[in-house]
């Protein structure tokens, strides 16, 4: 064990540029597909209370679809499959697609959750004092809907961050793909590993402290 | 002169006839108050006026035009028709101010300072100057109505349409209700109350009528109409009230 140590911290410190570079790699990715997940669950959600059938059938699919497959298959699909039809994607685009897509199928099933609680009343006030639906929807449905589902959305970040760890698998240089060759070259997987874990905690450590911020800041009376 | 009418007005929801052909006429100035027993078709007449809900038969003129023909701006009509609905349906996430700000903010074009400004007259009038911070779930069953009666007014609505609104507040609240609506008559606006409470009609106005089964039968004062005993169903109805 003892000598595993300074093995482990020499080529840590060796290696500290390019971990360094996978760090920034992950956050990015986090980062962007946070977002896009984002915006994309606002836009599925909005869809799925279309009056119209058929768009609601669709959207439930697409819900069901990419909740119901594991991301990972999904990320093949996009690396392996898509150039067998003539479509070849970076792994950085093949990672913002593959989880953009999964990601806003969670989100818009929070926000749907957050919805099923609105008192719907407020909607129907609105629509008597002359707004516009789109009006009803920016005015008054999405500022509490994204206040009472802050928590699930973070949730959504920590895990979109834990997540990204698979990006390896489609020779993304990550930051746990950096960690993987670090131990690869002194054996000292048990160090190696445990850093990797301790850096994810405190990120994830950073995100739920933000959140935390937004939610007290964002706080109402009487919220549920 | 009237200013909404609504003639041979029929809606069904389903197999289910709520309103079988109801004519009415709203003249400008006054309270008019909608009375008659539960699933009678009272709210879902001024629901119709309003038009949240479509009638399937029948016309809605506003000052003579027809409001259901598709040249017309809905949204621009609505907001001539200030409307109170009987749990408020005050915007949980915004404070009192906020609640009253956000259609002249958004629909009218006014600048926050100026909105705030107009505001703050109606949360005088109403006496709620100290609460203008306050969300809704921190302010009393009197108080959301009084906030939901100044989002309504400032938007300087021809008229204002109530929905039951002593339901959800006690007898002395009631009485602070119809005090209110003095004080709209005193700003000429328009009145139009549903209600089932025969005291507070009685307190408002003396134009009165009287729905049963999704018709209008009767129209006059509360005394008049407790006097109809040429309709059973009037007899039943103030009879029951008055000695229940």
């Amino acid at each position: 064990m003892n000598e595993g140590m300074p093995a482990f911290y020499g080529d840590l410190f060796e290696q500290s540029s390019l971990i360094y570079l996978g760090l920034w790699a992950t956050i990015k990715l986090t980062v962007v597909i946070s977002i896009t997940g984002f915006l994309l669950g606002i836009v599925i959600f909005f869809l799925g209370l279309n009056a119209n059938a058929t768009v609601r059938r669709l959207v439930e699919g697409y819900k069901s679809f990419f909740i119901g497959t594991p991301l990972v298959c999904i990320i093949y699909i996009l690396y392996y499959g898509l150039p067998a039809l003539g479509l070849r994607l970076s792994p950085f685009e093949v990672l913002v697609l593959g989880f953009t897509l999964n990601v806003g199928a969670y989100n818009a099933g929070y926000l749907l959750t957050a919805y099923n609680g609105l008192d719907k009343s407020q909607l129907e006030a609105a629509v008597a004092q002359g707004f516009k639906s789109l009006q009803v929807y920016a005015y008054i449905i999405l500022p509490q809907l994204l206040k009472s589902s802050t928590p699930a959305l973070t949730n959504q970040v920590i895990y979109n961050l834990k997540d990204s760890s698979i990006a390896f698998l489609v020779q993304y240089p990550e930051f746990f793909a950096r960690m993987q060759e670090l131990a690869a070259g002194n054996f000292d997987f048990f160090r190696a590993y445990l850093f990797a874990a301790i850096v994810y905690l405190i990120l994830t450590t950073v995100i739920f402290l933000f959140a935390q911020y937004i939610e007290r800041r964002n706080h109402w009376p009487g919220r549920r | 002169m009237a200013i909404l009418q609504a003639i041979g007005l029929v809606k069904r929801f389903d197999d289910h006839v709520v309103l079988n052909g109801v004519d009415l006429t709203i003249e400008t100035g006054g309270t008019l108050v909608i009375m008659g027993p539960s699933g009678c078709g009272k709210t879902t007449l001024i629901r119709c006026l309003n038009l949240l809900e479509r009638p399937d038969q029948g016309q809605i003129l506003f000052h003579g035009e027809s409001v259901l023909s598709k040249e017309i701006d809905i949204r621009l009509y609505r907001r001539k028709i200030g409307f109170v609905f009987q749990h408020f349906a005050l915007y949980s996430h915004l404070s009192a101010l906020d609640n009253i700000t956000l259609a002249l903010r958004k629909l009218q074009g006014y600048g926050r300072e100026q909105a705030n400004e107009l505001a703050r007259r109606e949360l005088a009038y109403f006496d709620l100057s100290a609460h203008e911070h306050k969300f809704p779930a921190q302010l009393s069953g009197g108080q959301k109505q009084r906030v939901a009666l100044a989002r309504a007014l400032v938007m300087q609505p021809e008229i204002v349409i109530l929905d039951e609104p002593t339901s959800a507040l006690d007898p002395l609240m009631s009485q602070e209700v119809s005090l209110l609506i003095k004080k709209l008559e005193a700003r000429n606006i328009t009145t139009v109350c549903v209600t089932h409470d025969i005291a507070f009609a009685d307190q408002i106005s003396q134009n009165v009528v009287f729905m049963f089964q999704g018709k209008i039968i009767a129209q006059g004062s509360v005394a008049d109409l407790a006097k109809a005993s040429a309709i059973p169903e009037m007899n039943w109805f103030f009879g029951k009230k008055r000695y229940e």
